[in-house]
């Protein structure tokens, strides 16, 4: 009599070892069992980073996953929260040094997919007064990047751009917020991306102005501010 | 409105759907999906949810893994069910985490009289946690595994008995099941208990690419075949009066909801015990 937990065990290792299924009957019905778990991981990773997809092809696409999953499978069932660190594999893989965008373009991918699926909020109409508490809306992401990846995805999230793509090759900053259930991107300033940060945590219009003002003298904040609210990356508490 | 026939929701039908005027109808949606803190997804459901009753249908207990269920999903699945009230929840007499992994797949086991144990304690925990009853619905079946200690049907009715949950029979999956395995999925049907089906499911299934038809496959991107129908109609004659609400699926190859309309409408004649049946 098998012991369950032996059989899943053995099961489980199965499941995540490589090879072709034989021409019997038993082992084409496991190769069922194998290629739904493969793929279903597969195509969880593909519609999180559909951009990445875009760049390296299905088929490519298909191998890097497999690789990445051999490496970290999927931990739970809710599959859109699988691959959180695919970018952080992708910069480590030594054929990405012809790529050396490709692992930020992952990171706009999973800040795009995080925006989407926050929590909501309402941002009210408010007075900027002094003393106001500001702080991010659960749908605001955004990163500061070494490479023009923005630049690359957002080409690729248009197709009428990517033909003619010619990025300047420099750091960029992203910003990624949700209004009326839509994501928005946009490309953004260091001083912009830097009011962002200070607003991670709530803070006065007050204490928001200075800190902008010593990193960046030159600023606009009441603008910088203003944009922020606009925007919807930023509620007034 | 008693619900009586429904489908598995496509956000791409969401126009369709919240215009569709049939009679009875509702909606299942795969949980896990839905198991995020907001979004246009979520708002997507709960603007569905009021005008339609839904059901959740779960993909990741792993009710028949070795484990208990994970406290954390059980949270999240409570928190979508207080949000969204559905009428029905279920999920599969399969396990599908071993450890830290999880895959995304629902996975045989023999069923043994251990394998019984674990798999009512982890009913009892589902229970207890989402403080309501679950269906659990039969998984199709591709190996013949060694060492079942009892047929499938008994199975179920022994959780029935030891848990107090219900069944969801997915007449796809029996069928696919019988065809695979080599068994009778009348007998299979008759075993089951009465009076404790809470949801049918039916859905169109494949052959495999290499072994054809001695090979068949759930693959839910296809029809509903017409072996499928009569045994849903030999289900309902043996249901009786008390019909259970049935779900047509498709998660493959959408066809337009008008298609996926007329499989259901098919469905909810049968149930209301039309022979000559519309949309045929």
């Amino acid at each position: 009599m098998p012991d369950l937990a032996a059989f899943q065990n053995g099961f489980a290792s199965a499941l995540m070892a490589d090879g072709e299924a034989g021409p019997s009957f038993q082992s084409q019905a496991f190769a069922v069992y194998r290629n739904t778990a493969a793929r279903g991981a597969i195509e969880a990773l593909r519609a999180s980073y559909s951009t990445v997809d875009m760049l390296l092809g299905e088929e490519m696409f298909t191998q890097v996953a497999l690789d990445y999953r051999r490496e970290q499978p999927p931990a739970g069932p809710v599959l859109s929260d699988y691959g959180a660190n695919f970018a952080e594999f992708l910069a480590r893989q030594p054929w990405t040094c012809e790529l050396p965008y490709l692992a930020n373009v992952a990171w706009l991918d999973w800040l795009w997919l995080q925006s989407f699926l926050a929590g909501d909020a309402n941002a009210m109409p408010h007075e900027l007064a002094g003393g106001t508490s500001i702080t991010l809306h659960p749908a605001t992401r955004f990163a500061w990047l070494t490479t023009p990846a923005m630049t690359i995805w957002l080409a690729h999230r248009d197709p009428w751009e990517a033909g003619e793509l010619d990025p300047e090759w420099q750091e960029e900053g992203a910003l990624f917020t949700r209004v009326d259930q839509t994501v928005r991107a946009e490309l953004i300033g260091a001083d912009f991306h830097w009011m962002l940060l200070v607003c991670s945590v709530p803070t006065s219009v007050r204490d928001l102005a200075s800190a902008v003002a010593a990193a960046f003298p030159a600023a606009n904040v009441q603008e910088l501010l203003q944009r922020g609210v606009a925007s919807g990356a930023l509620i007034i508490q | 409105m008693t619900p009586t026939a429904g489908l598995s929701f496509k956000p791409v039908h969401y126009e369709q759907a919240m215009a569709c005027p049939a009679a009875g109808m509702w909606f299942e949606v795969h949980a896990e999906n839905y198991m995020v803190d907001g979004g246009p997804r979520l708002a997507m459901l709960e603007t569905l949810r009021k005008r339609f009753p839904l059901s959740f249908h779960g993909v990741g207990l792993s009710l028949a893994g070795i484990g208990e269920p994970d406290r954390d999903h059980l949270a999240r699945f409570k928190r979508l069910i207080d949000r969204l009230d559905p009428f029905l929840v279920s999920d599969h007499l399969a396990w599908s985490r071993h450890g830290d992994v999880s895959f995304p797949d629902l996975l045989p086991f023999p069923r043994t009289n251990e394998a019984l144990d674990v798999v009512v304690r982890n009913i009892d925990i589902t229970q207890s946690i989402l403080g309501r009853q679950i269906l659990i619905e039969n998984p199709s079946l591709y190996m013949k595994i060694e060492g079942h200690e009892w047929p499938e049907s008994l199975f179920l009715a022994e959780l029935v008995k030891r848990t107090g949950c219900g069944l969801l029979v997915d007449v796809n999956n029996v069928f696919v099941s019988a065809s695979n395995l080599g068994f009778n999925p009348i007998s299979y049907l008759d075993a089951l208990p009465r009076g404790v089906i809470g949801e049918i499911h039916l859905a169109g299934h494949s052959e495999d690419p290499h072994l054809g038809r001695s090979l068949l496959i759930d693959s839910h991107d296809a029809p509903i075949s017409q072996e499928v129908w009569r045994l849903y109609d030999w289900l309902l004659a043996r249901c009786g009066a008390d019909r259970p609400p049935t779900l047509v699926e498709r998660d493959d190859s959408i066809p337009s909801f008008d298609a996926l309309l007329a499989e259901r409408d098919k469905a909810a004649g049968m149930m209301a015990g039309l022979r000559e049946v519309v949309h045929a």
